[in-house]
């Protein structure tokens, strides 16, 4: 019994069942690599973009605050301007499914088409591991990973936390000017800022 | 709100953008009306705009005016600092010339957990009051005689979900008479703001590594040896929700509290509040220590690292190849391989008198160990296709394995030793099917042989096996079949060539002595198991493997044995392994504390990800060993090269940093550097300088490498 215990034991983490899930990785660390579904089931690993910058966005729309940077198209206007640049951006929803927040696949990529939203990928995670393993706190929540895998910023879209939709135009776009400079091989000039807007409605 | 739990989001999410029209409609309403409008509410919460004015207010009275936010059960708004989500209330006064407002005097807040993270604000009703100064350049309006006090704010209010709401409010404030009604409310928000205690030099914040220990002096005498509540006015410095302890010395508390990992501010000076039950401290405690540093990697990675195809050193698919065979032929010289290597030779010797058997398990070997290492591959590929990040050896990762191994090789030496012969343990059917067909015998020879190879990369292997991780399927798996190949080819080769066999000793009573002395390498082998698993999950991991090894020992002797001495301690004896195995077994397999295995030894600082990129930006050298304790050749260099004098003196005098990466346990960060490098098991030796691509070093390292290597980098 002993031994089958043992086998057990080793079957189960050499699968990987143990999961990679480590403490929230710092900015200038390994970003923890991941494997989720896209809205239309495909697989896609942060990996797979290895060689590229990397924007992971924590959404939902069921957050006022995710609502306020889609209302006024800055979100969607960053996707385009930094994916125009060789950027890939991965929007993650880890809203728990027995959330009232939770949209299953389809209606979250028909929202996100309705919104125009121009990510390279809408992926699932609603066992909020990957959102956990990021230390990924609201909705939005911005990160990006360098060529290299490592993680370059985590923090705000933007300067101004607040609700109001005008103070976008005030505010400097965090992401688009850590992807300008991530891009000129110069340092970032914020590379932690706070996140802001509602917590991320983790499976409990 | 259970009602706007049932409806669905999306229908929610319209009725929050009416919901929101409706309170900028109240503020617009009370801004065009000019009516007195004070307060606003909403679903969540009922706002209120109140002052407190007992004297009047005249010029140089001190006026109170304050947002009291009662809230509905379950939801909450936030403090100054919300913790990890949510944002504080703010109040945006408009107010007539001559008429200043301060502050707010924020009450002592709550910690409110939500799963994983951790939030500071209010629940029930909270009064966030304001002080007004009255300056003598204030003009009452000629009509009224009032001061009309506006008031825009701004509350983000949650339960599960959050609502930012905003309200606009109007008061009129009667300058000579008495406005005393919510005097109750305003003196219990006077008591619920925090008291400030009077600095002592002595009280501060250090910043140690990941975390801040803060010592704090002068707290009231009644709350000496109580548990404090903790709430940091700066946000974004500590984990919120982490794991935070606090203690007594004396008159003196002190707490640690862990650092986020994702901190956007370093303050100079940090203001805490200090909780007793409803009672708050408040005090500013001046930080010393450095900030752990936050890297810029943007600029500092190098460039080779960004194209890690570029590492690999251009190894064409045939090379690979015939350094897989080569590779594979050297492994059976290596430590633990030749114990087996020593038995087989054993087993030929016993079958030199028949030429066509010694042929037939010749080629069942090679096919055992074949087979082996295509599964392993196979096994490799699979895991690497799902995600998994394992290297070579990774099996030995694993404390079960490591364990399962311990005891398998204990039972062969055992059986070496002569404590038991198999017939006499096993049925006589399969015993007798074992002699009967030595060719299974054999078949099964090989496979042991790889299992236990797989610690001990040879030369050429390295760079073979990490080419077959990158390679696809069928390539990759001609790699290992090479690797094979490679290692079954002595034995082939003995078997086929009659000139080789005949060079093998003679059967006869030596081989029971050389069966007897080769138990002794194998024990030697459970020693070096047992002090892997020690690496693993320490001395009680280690202490309860010995004492399953001893158990197995006594059972295996008892089964030896014969009539009703054999039944009655065989079932004592089972009994006693069974329970041994149930007690302490989960010490084996318990992990160690993160960390605790890798030490920084003298000079050897623990590698971690994104640590070369960081010292290579400050222009030092990096010099990384990649190492495990179940890698006995990672120890012989180590034993050997790693602590030669002239290498230790040449890498101080170039000042090298030197980190150790131990891969002992699964280490999902080393793989990844690993495979960066072009890498898929361990040893690994890299120099990396600014600027360079770096440098690799062989597996089987000499202190003459390792010297020329830092010739060729300027002297400090």
């Amino acid at each position: 019994m002993f031994r089958r215990q043992l086998f057990v034991v080793s079957l189960v983490s050499a699968l990987g069942f143990s999961g990679s899930v480590q403490a929230t990785p710092a900015v200038g660390l390994k970003a923890p690599e991941f494997s989720l579904t896209d809205t239309s089931g495909k697989t896609v690993r942060l990996s797979d973009y290895r060689g590229k910058h990397v924007v992971l966005e924590w959404v939902n729309p069921g957050c006022p605050y995710v609502r306020k940077h889609y209302n006024t198209a800055n979100m969607q206007g960053t996707q385009k301007e930094v994916t125009g640049k060789g950027v890939v951006w991965l929007a993650i929803n880890s809203t728990a499914e027995s959330h009232p927040d939770y949209l299953a696949p389809p209606q979250l990529a028909r929202w996100m088409a309705g919104q125009n939203a121009v990510p390279t990928s809408t992926l699932m995670d609603e066992d909020g591991t990957v959102g956990k393993a990021y230390g990924a706190r609201t909705t939005p929540h911005l990160y990006i990973v360098n060529p290299a895998g490592v993680l370059v910023y985590a923090g705000g879209i933007d300067s101004i936390p607040s609700a109001r939709a005008d103070d976008v135009k005030t505010a400097v776009n965090y992401v688009k000017q850590s992807i300008e400079d991530s891009l000129a091989g110069k340092p970032l000039r914020n590379a932690v800022t706070r996140p802001y807007g509602c917590s991320i409605k983790y499976k409990s | 709100m259970t009602l706007q739990l049932m409806i669905p989001a999306s229908l929610r999410a319209l009725l929050l953008v009416f919901a929101c029209a409706g309170h900028a409609l109240v503020g617009a309403q009370a801004a065009s009306a000019l009516t007195a409008t004070a307060v606003v509410t909403t679903n969540q919460v009922r706002a209120e705009l109140i002052a407190h004015a007992p004297d009047g207010a005249d010029a140089g009275k001190t006026v109170w005016v304050g947002l009291q936010l009662a809230h509905k059960p379950e939801w909450h708004t936030y403090w100054k600092n919300p913790g990890d989500s949510g944002l504080p209330t703010e109040l945006n006064w408009s107010l007539p010339e001559g008429v200043s407002a301060g502050a707010i005097a924020w009450p002592m807040p709550k910690k409110i957990p939500i799963g994983n993270l951790a939030n500071y604000g209010y629940e029930g009703t909270v009064l966030l009051a304001v002080p007004l100064t009255i300056t003598a350049a204030f003009k009452p309006a000629l009509l009224s005689g009032d001061i009309e006090i506006r008031l825009k704010a701004n509350w983000l209010v949650c339960k599960q979900e959050c609502i930012p709401e905003e309200g606009s409010f109007v008061l009129r404030l009667p300058v000579r008479s008495s406005v005393a009604g919510n005097a109750a409310a305003f003196d219990a928000a006077a008591r619920a703001v925090p008291l400030a205690l009077t600095y002592t030099p002595r009280s501060g914040v250090t910043v140690d590594g990941n975390q801040i220990q803060l010592a704090v002096y002068g707290l009231p005498l009644a709350a000496h040896g109580k548990a404090l509540g903790f709430f940091p006015e700066t946000p974004e410095v500590i984990e919120t929700a982490g794991q935070w302890t606090q203690s007594w010395d004396g008159a003196v508390w002190r707490a640690r509290v862990p650092l986020s990992a994702q901190r956007s501010n370093s303050p100079a000076l940090m203001p805490v509040v200090l909780g007793l039950g409803t009672q708050g401290y408040r005090v500013e405690l001046p930080v010393t220590g450095a900030w752990p540093q936050v890297t810029t990697p943007a600029q500092v990675v190098p460039a080779v690292l960004r194209t890690p195809a570029a590492t690999v050193p251009p190894l064409g698919f045939w090379a690979a190849l015939v350094g897989a065979l080569l590779g594979g032929l050297i492994l059976n010289l290596m430590p633990c391989v030749f114990p087996v290597l020593a038995i087989k030779v054993l087993g030929f010797a016993r079958h030199s008198h028949n030429q066509s058997v010694r042929r037939l398990n010749g080629l069942a070997y090679s096919a055992g160990v074949l087979l082996s290492f295509l599964a392993l591959g196979a096994l490799v590929l699979g895991l690497r296709s799902a995600g998994e990040s394992l290297g070579w050896g990774f099996q030995l990762q694993e404390p079960a394995v490591v364990a399962a191994l311990a005891l398998l090789f204990t039972l062969i030496a055992l059986n070496l030793s002569g404590v038991f012969e198999f017939a006499s343990v096993l049925p006589s059917s399969v015993a007798s099917l074992q002699a009967r067909r030595p060719m299974v015998d054999a078949f099964l020879t090989g496979v042991l042989a790889v299992a236990i190879a797989s610690p001990c990369t040879a030369p050429f292997m390295g760079a073979a096996l990490g080419l077959a991780i990158a390679l696809p399927t069928v390539e990759a798996l001609a790699i290992f079949a090479a690797l094979g190949v490679g290692f079954a080819l002595p034995y082939l080769l003995a078997s086929w060539l009659p000139a080789v066999a005949r060079a093998l000793p003679r059967p006869g009573p030596w081989m029971e002595t050389l069966r007897r002395l080769l138990a002794f390498p194998m024990y030697a082998t459970v020693a070096w198991l047992v002090w892997v698993l020690g690496q693993q999950s320490g001395i009680d991991g280690a202490g309860a493997l010995l004492v399953l090894l001893i158990a197995m020992a006594l059972l295996i002797w008892t089964m030896g044995l014969r009539g009703r001495s054999r039944l009655a301690l065989g079932s004592a004896s089972v009994l006693v392994f069974a329970a041994l195995a149930w007690g302490i077994g989960p010490y084996v397999t318990q992990p160690l504390q993160q960390g605790a295995n890798v030490q920084a030894a003298d000079g050897w600082e623990a590698w971690e990800p994104g640590r070369v990129e960081q010292l290579l930006a400050r222009g030092e050298p990096v010099f990384v060993d990649f190492t495990a304790a179940w890698c006995v050749t990672c120890q012989y260099n180590k034993k050997t090269t790693l602590e030669n004098r002239d290498v230790l003196a040449d890498l101080a005098a170039r000042k090298v940093r030197l980190l150790r990466a131990d891969w002992t346990r699964r280490d999902p960060a080393i793989t990844a550097a690993l495979r960066q490098l072009g890498r898929n098991g361990v040893p690994v030796y890299v120099l990396y300088q600014s600027g360079k691509p770096p440098v690799l070093m062989s597996e089987i390292l000499s202190a003459r490498e390792v010297r020329a290597v830092l010739a060729q980098l300027p002297a400090s």
